[in-house]
């Protein structure tokens, strides 16, 4: 690659994307049933160093949005690319450069956490001393690394949370595909997976973010997407969509009993709005 | 992913963390693999077999003991890749989702799902051939007739850790497992031939018999460790389970994890 580093370098020059959605349709045959349409026609891309959200209630099509990503679904209709590589003609080679943390609880329960990280470097081919800095140094970034030689099944759900986003990174991924990777984490757990991905942001690393968390969304994404019933209602960035949407308005609401506050919109707020939920409050209106 | 080449080397990469949670919980492993047939062949051959003597399958007299001692290592096939297949694989997919984990590295489900197979296959081969080394050592089985059916074994395990593959993959929870084990394993084991000649069977129950693929199993078995006639169905209709059952457990399986 030349004076290139990484691969991000070259997409950068010619303002490749790193991931590239366009016209994504995934359907489930269910038996006895008419067909699921999960996922309708979803087109975004996600730059080098881009931080992109992917919000929608339960069963909206975001999980199975990033399985498609991945690699891990085959798409109905509609191209993937991955780094410039197409997900389903390239595969392993999409996924040499893709890190994948799971919304489920996916660590190997038989492995201690050091064996757990070379375990999976052995999968990316990367060779054993390599693999044993890597992961010594993940254990260490994600403050896990006195209790490397752990059985995963004694840990805590925080810890092992912790210890499946260390995994994704093994390989040094450019594009990270992170669905729901907060979910059971502490303040203090959650706050240190920010930096660690900020970090790994300024390095180039793509992230496509799955959260149910907004104010999450709200810090870390360059731009959301808002899917509701296999579609995106809303794409922008975070600021302009709520003002867009919400034009700015101060939200009156009760949050305990006879006492009422006005705070400023923000994105769950749009979240709701759009994916038709109502409000626990009205918009203030003239305020 | 059909257009992908399937990779050796990562099926090796899935063999191998199998065969490592192998090692590290080797005296729990080894229990479950050895202390079942060696009961087994305690029981039926050296008990039984002592109290019986010789038998007649068709024109050949044979000791019972090294004619249930074949018969064990059939057995061991059956049991430990259909067992470890079935409820080990729907442990790894439903309850670790260690091949959703895998299946999105470098390593793409169908080389995850070979790996299984043939994990499955080199851990009943092993007891497979424990036994048969013992069957040497007393001097009921010939050397030669060992060293043909290892790899042999090793392919019959392939076959029963399909169809332990297929139960998983259709089972929609732990339980559902029990229904095939109790309606089609434990019958198969018992009347194909593991404990007694099926010759002397009414004729029909004879013909629905032939048909199940652990009387295939032992009949190539027997042929090899203890030099009975060569009976040309049993590869047939063993390689047809194998042609059926192998492709249809992985695509059985894809499609429960990949919906």
């Amino acid at each position: 690659m030349g004076k290139y580093e990484r691969y991000w370098d070259v997409v950068g020059v010619l303002n490749m994307s790193s991931l590239s959605v366009i016209d994504l349709y995934k359907n489930y045959s269910r038996k006895n049933q008419s067909v699921l349409e999960a996922v309708r026609g979803i087109s975004f891309d996600v730059k080098p160093g881009e931080c992109f959200g992917l919000l929608g209630p339960n069963g909206a099509g975001k999980s199975t949005t990033m399985k498609c990503v991945t690699g891990f679904y085959h798409p109905s209709k509609g191209s993937i690319k991955v780094l410039g590589l197409d997900i389903t003609l390239n595969l392993r080679d999409a996924r040499m450069k893709l890190g994948v943390c799971h919304q489920d609880d996916t660590l190997d329960t038989d492995f201690a956490m050091l064996d757990q990280l070379l375990q999976f470097a052995s999968f990316f081919r990367i060779d054993k001393k390599e693999a044993l800095l890597r992961a010594e140094r993940l254990l260490k970034r994600f403050d896990l690394f006195d209790r490397k030689k752990d059985l995963v099944e004694s840990l805590s759900g925080g810890l092992r949370r912790r210890l499946q986003v260390a995994r994704s990174l093994i390989n040094n991924p450019e594009l990270l595909v992170l669905d729901e990777p907060t979910t059971g984490l502490d303040p203090e757990s959650r706050r240190s997976l920010w930096e660690i991905l900020c970090e790994e942001r300024k390095k180039g690393m793509a992230i496509l973010l799955s959260t149910h968390y907004m104010d999450e969304a709200q810090r870390l994404c360059d731009r959301v997407a808002i899917i509701y019933k296999g579609k995106i209602v809303a794409c922008d960035n975070p600021q302009k969509l709520i003002s867009d949407v919400t034009h700015d308005k101060l939200i009156r609401e009760e949050i305990r009993p006879g006492i009422t506050i006005e705070r400023p919109s923000n994105l769950e707020d749009v979240y709701l709005l759009l994916t038709g939920v109502s409000l626990a409050a009205d918009l203030s209106e003239g305020v | 992913m059909s257009r992908l080449m399937i990779s050796l080397g990562s099926i090796y990469l899935v063999w191998k963390r199998y065969a490592y949670v192998y090692r590290k919980n080797m005296a729990f492993a080894a229990i479950t693999t050895f202390v079942e047939p060696f009961l087994y062949l305690a029981s039926f051959g050296f008990g039984l077999g002592s109290v019986i003597g010789t038998i007649d399958v068709g024109e050949i007299q044979v000791s019972y003991r090294a004619f249930v001692l074949a018969g064990i290592v059939g057995q061991t096939i059956l049991f430990q890749s259909f067992f470890e297949a079935a409820y080990g694989s729907f442990v790894r997919m439903y309850y670790q989702k260690i091949f959703q984990a895998i299946a999105v590295t470098p390593v793409t489900i169908e080389e995850v799902l070979w790996g299984e197979i043939i994990w499955d296959s080199s851990r009943s081969s092993t007891s497979a051939v424990a036994v048969m080394l013992i069957g040497v050592a007393i001097g009921d089985f010939s050397i030669t007739g060992v060293l043909c059916a290892i790899p042999i074994c090793f392919i019959f395990g392939m076959i029963f850790a399909s169809l332990g593959l297929l139960v998983s993959a259709k089972s929609q929870s732990i339980d559902s497992i029990s229904y095939p084990q109790y309606l089609f394993i434990i019958p198969m084991f018992l009347f194909s031939g593991v404990f007694f000649p099926l010759t002397n069977l009414p004729s029909l129950i004879h013909k629905i018999i032939f048909i199940l693929p652990l009387t295939s199993v032992l009949s190539v078995l027997r042929t090899l460790v203890l030099g009975f006639t060569f009976e040309w169905w049993a590869p047939i209709i063993i390689g047809g389970w194998g042609i059926i059952l192998i492709p249809l457990a992985r695509k059985a399986m894809i499609k429960r994890l990949v919906a």
